[in-house]
């Protein structure tokens, strides 16, 4: 009886402790945002006062407006777009099919190849960065949006590959056994059987890698020298230093940048969280 | 003597379509040996060439002559110069220590935020998951974002924190916590700290959802109290796991140079200056692509030993 | 005529040779059980059989046709899978017919089969379900449904029932044999299971390590086990083993164990034929061939170690020359652990297998 209750004290203790630092937790990981969010909608001369304004007195949507009026923004944004879908479309082309490989076949060099695949990861960006902008320069890819799109492969197609090979392995490999005498090829196993069974994953995956794509700075950076294939972050970054871009402004670009990111994570996040880890764990 | 296994999915060619339908070609290889080989040809071209490529490429860069500012030069093969300026170079030893500086202390910061998060997280409390959605969420943020979000959030002027400090007695005036060599280092590491503990939250609640709840019930039976479980039970449950999201973490830390760019460019002075932005700036700023590469190649050296002797040493690879 | 023939079927990994130059003959409507425990190379050989893999050597017949090199599909046969393997982004229906869809067969007459193969095995009403939505056992008459509905020459199961309870694996097996004897085709079985082999099969391999240690009718099989690992894994409790010596003792020939001291008259045809005297055998004798008795010639001594009653029967356990032996004696037998026990043997099912070889003598 003691012994329960005191027991049951210990649990009420760690329940409320636990809720405690889950609030406090939740609230550091979005206060950056809220506040950014309150900057974007407050007019310039109410961001920078001498007294400061937690909640906005007035609220305009000026700042959005003007960022994408007067600034390049929105090419930007649509250069971003398209090194995305090109990331995710080479991603999925090539990815799935390595990763059905890995996933469902026997082979020489199988697990030589797929810690090929981890190792790559750890080649410093820097390290690579530099020879793919000679070699893109020199095939004519440099400050390109699809060249950009084919460097973001070198980190994203080995990490496609990994996450995308947890969905596969969850499939049961008899499917494609019972596929086979049921008469399709091997061709038709994967592609009419597994992927089917696989597309959550499937669509958690390049949500993933399409996010990463989204945010990417560092290649971008250094392999976009103009308008014409700039993405958002770069843009975005070269406007604070070379125009000391309003802090109202930045504010704005940058919730609209996030907006995707966020909208996508909410929609596939739990699907997803289960390929990272599972890309993770085997890793 | 092992026999080719080709056993025909279709009959033979009856028409004309049969010969060329790419799907009934494609589907007549996917029953060859090879197709395994097949499946994995694109990326593995690709990747070759994005990079493998590039990393030789730039290993073999790192012994000659090439800046792009300097094209008189010439592309000269230069043996070991790089490297021996390298050791009488301040930036580079500076940028060392800062490098170690910044890995460990995030590394440590971001593993005891993660787990805590994750333990609170596993206990499946009512009301929990959508908090578990808003903890998750800085990991997916852009570094530029979230690099101005909090650059706004500490800026010397009308920075919410500075405010907020100075309001409940903790600071006396507002602080430049980038501009103070003495903090630039913390702010970044508070700012980075917030960016990634999400990602070992996410691999350690993964992990903790896998350890058996009968453990838990044994070490209750035994008299065993919350922290000797978690000492006695959890991590070393993890342990797999969590080795393998520290190389993973560090991996990122070592290489990616983009937050401090965003926050600091290295500054003020040499304070936040770690190697992958030395090397990083070395490139894009002076164009000494050669000595980058130099010093891309010694970083690279170091993360190996480190995942080599990490391995060793929690011994995570006799599982 | 067969529908299934083996010649010398080889299989290699690597160095690791799995399956070790099998023959063997099926004949039509036949029920192969092929048995063994896990790693005997039995699924393997059920593969090489459906075509999923190749073989290193030998030849595959079905019917009269080789076909080593045809396609899973042009073979002709059906499989039931451990995991069921149903497709779960399709409807029972989809799924069941989907064999047939792949064949060209038109909607109509697909349809009927479909319904046909439902009504015979009772899921008509969860044809519009996805597998997802059916129970263990429904999963497991689907499946069967499946191959059922290509009125194949071959039937191929493998495991089927292993992912079943107790009680529901007891209700298939029924099901599975009321269907053989319906529908008469030919079947080859898989199973680590000796009581479905035994009920099943009207011919049973017991497989070991890539070889098949006997190829015959179950009966034969429990009786006349060809070597000592068949002996020991068919039967439960397993067969008793007693290493001792043939000899022609001055009251006719006995087996004589515990290191001479103890001796077992056996009369004259339960000697094994062709083996010299002074030999050590060991002998093999199933629980249900011992029985409690003083009176008969033919006994063995020993303490009573454990006993274990199970309802119907009840197993005594006891120290015999050092060895455990079991006996199934009837319920209520009034016995106790340390007690001294006198089983008598029947001699008319003994079994002697040589100590080196294991093989029966």
């Amino acid at each position: 009886m003691m012994a329960q209750a005191t027991r049951s004290r210990s649990k009420l203790f760690w329940d409320v402790a636990s809720y405690a630092l889950l609030l406090l937790l939740a609230f550091i990981c979005i206060a950056p945002i809220v506040w950014t969010f309150l900057t974007s909608i407050k007019f310039e001369a109410d961001i920078v006062t001498r007294e400061m304004h937690y909640i906005p007195p007035r609220v305009t949507f000026e700042n959005y407006v003007r960022l994408w009026n007067q600034s390049s923004y929105p090419v930007l944004v649509l250069n971003s777009l398209v090194v995305t879908s090109v990331t995710v479309l080479i991603c999925l082309f090539t990815g799935t099919i390595a990763s059905y490989a890995f996933s469902r076949f026997q082979f020489r060099g199988r697990t030589e190849l797929m810690l090929g695949y981890l190792v790559v990861r750890m080649f410093p960006a820097v390290l690579m960065i530099i020879p793919l902008f000679i070699v893109m320069r020199q095939v004519g890819l440099l400050d390109s949006t699809i060249g950009l799109a084919i460097a973001y492969t070198s980190f994203l197609l080995p990490l496609f590959v990994w996450m995308l090979k947890g969905f596969f392995d969850a499939a049961p490999k008899e499917l494609e056994s019972a596929a086979r005498i049921d008469g399709t090829t091997r061709l038709g196993a994967m592609f009419r059987i597994v992927i089917p069974i696989a597309r959550n994953g499937l669509l958690a995956t390049c949500v993933f890698v399409a996010i990463a794509a989204w945010n990417e700075f560092l290649f971008a950076l250094m392999l976009t020298t103009s308008q014409g294939s700039r993405t958002w972050p770069v843009g975005l970054q070269l406007m604070v230093g070379e125009f000391q871009l309003p802090w109202g402004m930045l504010a704005a670009g940058g919730m609209i940048s996030i907006l995707p990111v966020v909208v996508l994570f909410a929609i596939v996040q739990r699907a997803m969280v289960a390929g990272i880890t599972a890309g993770a764990v085997k890793g | 003597m092992s026999r080719t296994f080709l056993p025909a999915p279709y009959g033979p060619p009856r028409t004309v379509w049969d010969r060329i339908n790419p799907v009934r070609l494609i589907g007549e290889l996917s029953e060859t040996r090879y197709w395994m080989y097949l499946l994995l040809l694109p990326s593995a071209l690709l990747i070759t060439a994005v990079v493998l490529y590039p990393t030789l490429y730039g290993m073999q860069m790192s012994f000659r002559e090439m800046r792009l500012n300097r094209p008189d030069l010439g592309t000269g093969f230069v043996g070991l110069r790089h490297y021996e300026r390298m050791l009488s170079d301040p930036v580079f030893w500076v940028s060392l220590r800062n490098t170690a500086v910044w890995v460990t202390f995030s590394i440590v910061i971001e593993f005891v935020v993660g787990l805590i998060a994750a333990l609170a997280l596993n206990r499946n409390l009512p009301g929990t998951k959508v908090l578990a959605v808003l903890i998750l969420l800085p990991y997916f943020l852009p570094n530029v974002v979230a690099g101005h979000m909090w650059a706004l959030m500490l800026d010397p002027r009308l920075g919410v924190i500075n405010d907020l400090l100075v309001r409940i007695g903790l600071l006396e005036g507002y602080k430049a916590w980038f501009a103070d060599p003495g903090t630039a280092m913390a702010a970044a590491i508070v700012v980075e700290a917030w960016h990634s503990f999400p990602f070992f939250t996410l691999l350690l609640l993964a992990g903790l959802k896998g350890i058996p709840t009968d453990l838990y019930k044994a070490a209750d039976i035994d008299g065993a109290g919350p922290f000797a479980q978690l000492r006695l039970i959890t991590l070393p449950m993890l342990r797999t796991i969590i080795a393998a999201a520290v190389i993973l973490r560090v991996i990122g830390l070592v290489n990616s140079p983009d937050l401090l760019l965003i926050l600091t460019s290295g500054g003020p002075g040499r304070s936040t200056q770690v190697l992958s932005l030395y090397a990083f700036q070395t490139a894009y700023r002076d164009f000494n692509f050669g000595y980058a590469g130099a010093l891309s190649v010694v970083m690279f050296v170091f993360l190996m030993v480190f995942a080599w002797a990490y391995i060793r040493i929690t011994k995570v690879n006799q599982e | 005529m067969s529908t299934l023939t083996l010649r010398g079927v080889r299989k290699s990994f690597g160095l690791l040779e799995v399956l070790h130059n099998v023959d063997l003959e099926l004949e039509d409507g036949g029920f192969l059980v092929l048995l063994g425990p896990s790693g005997c190379g039995k699924s393997t050989l059920l593969s090489i059989i459906a075509g999923l893999e190749p073989a290193s050597g030998g030849d595959v017949l079905i019917g009269e046709r080789v076909v080593n090199d045809v396609h899973p599909k042009d073979r002709n046969i059906a499989m039931v899978f451990q995991s069921y393997a149903l497709y779960p982004t399709m409807t029972v229906e989809r799924n069941m017919g989907f064999g047939l869809e792949m064949r060209g067969v038109p909607t109509a007459e697909r349809d009927g089969k479909v319904l046909d193969a439902a009504r015979l095995l009772q899921v008509e009403h969860l044809l519009a379900r996805k597998p997802g939505q059916l129970s263990g056992g429904q999963r497991q008459r689907v499946a069967m449904g499946r191959a059922i509905v290509r009125d194949p020459e071959l039937f191929l199961f493998d495991e089927p029932l292993s992912n079943l309870d107790a009680k529901l694996r007891v209700e298939m097996r029924t099901e599975i044999k009321r269907l053989h004897d319906r529908l008469g085709t030919t079947v080859v079985y898989v199973t680590h299971d000796q009581v479905e082999a035994m009920t099943l099969g009207t011919r049973v391999a017991v497989m070991r390590e890539g070889v098949i240690q006997q190829l015959a009718d179950p009966q034969t099989i429990y009786d006349r086990p060809a070597n000592m690992f068949v002996a020991g894994f068919i039967g439960s409790p397993a067969m008793n083993f007693i290493s001792g010596v043939l000899e022609a003792g001055p009251g006719g020939p006995a087996f004589v164990y515990e290191a001479g001291r103890l001796r077992l008259s056996l009369p004259e045809p339960a000697m094994p034929r062709g083996v010299a005297m002074g030999r050590p055998v060991i002998l093999g004798t199933r629980p249900e061939h011992l029985t409690l008795g003083s009176g008969s010639a033919a006994r063995l001594s020993g303490t009573i170690d454990v006993v274990e009653p199970t309802g119907p029967d009840t197993m005594v356990v006891a120290m015999i020359g050092g060895q455990p032996v079991t006996a199934r004696l009837p319920p209520r037998v009034a016995l106790r652990p340390g007690e001294p026990v006198e089983l008598a043997v029947d001699t008319s099912a003994l079994n002697f297998f040589d100590p080196e070889s294991g093989e029966r003598l």
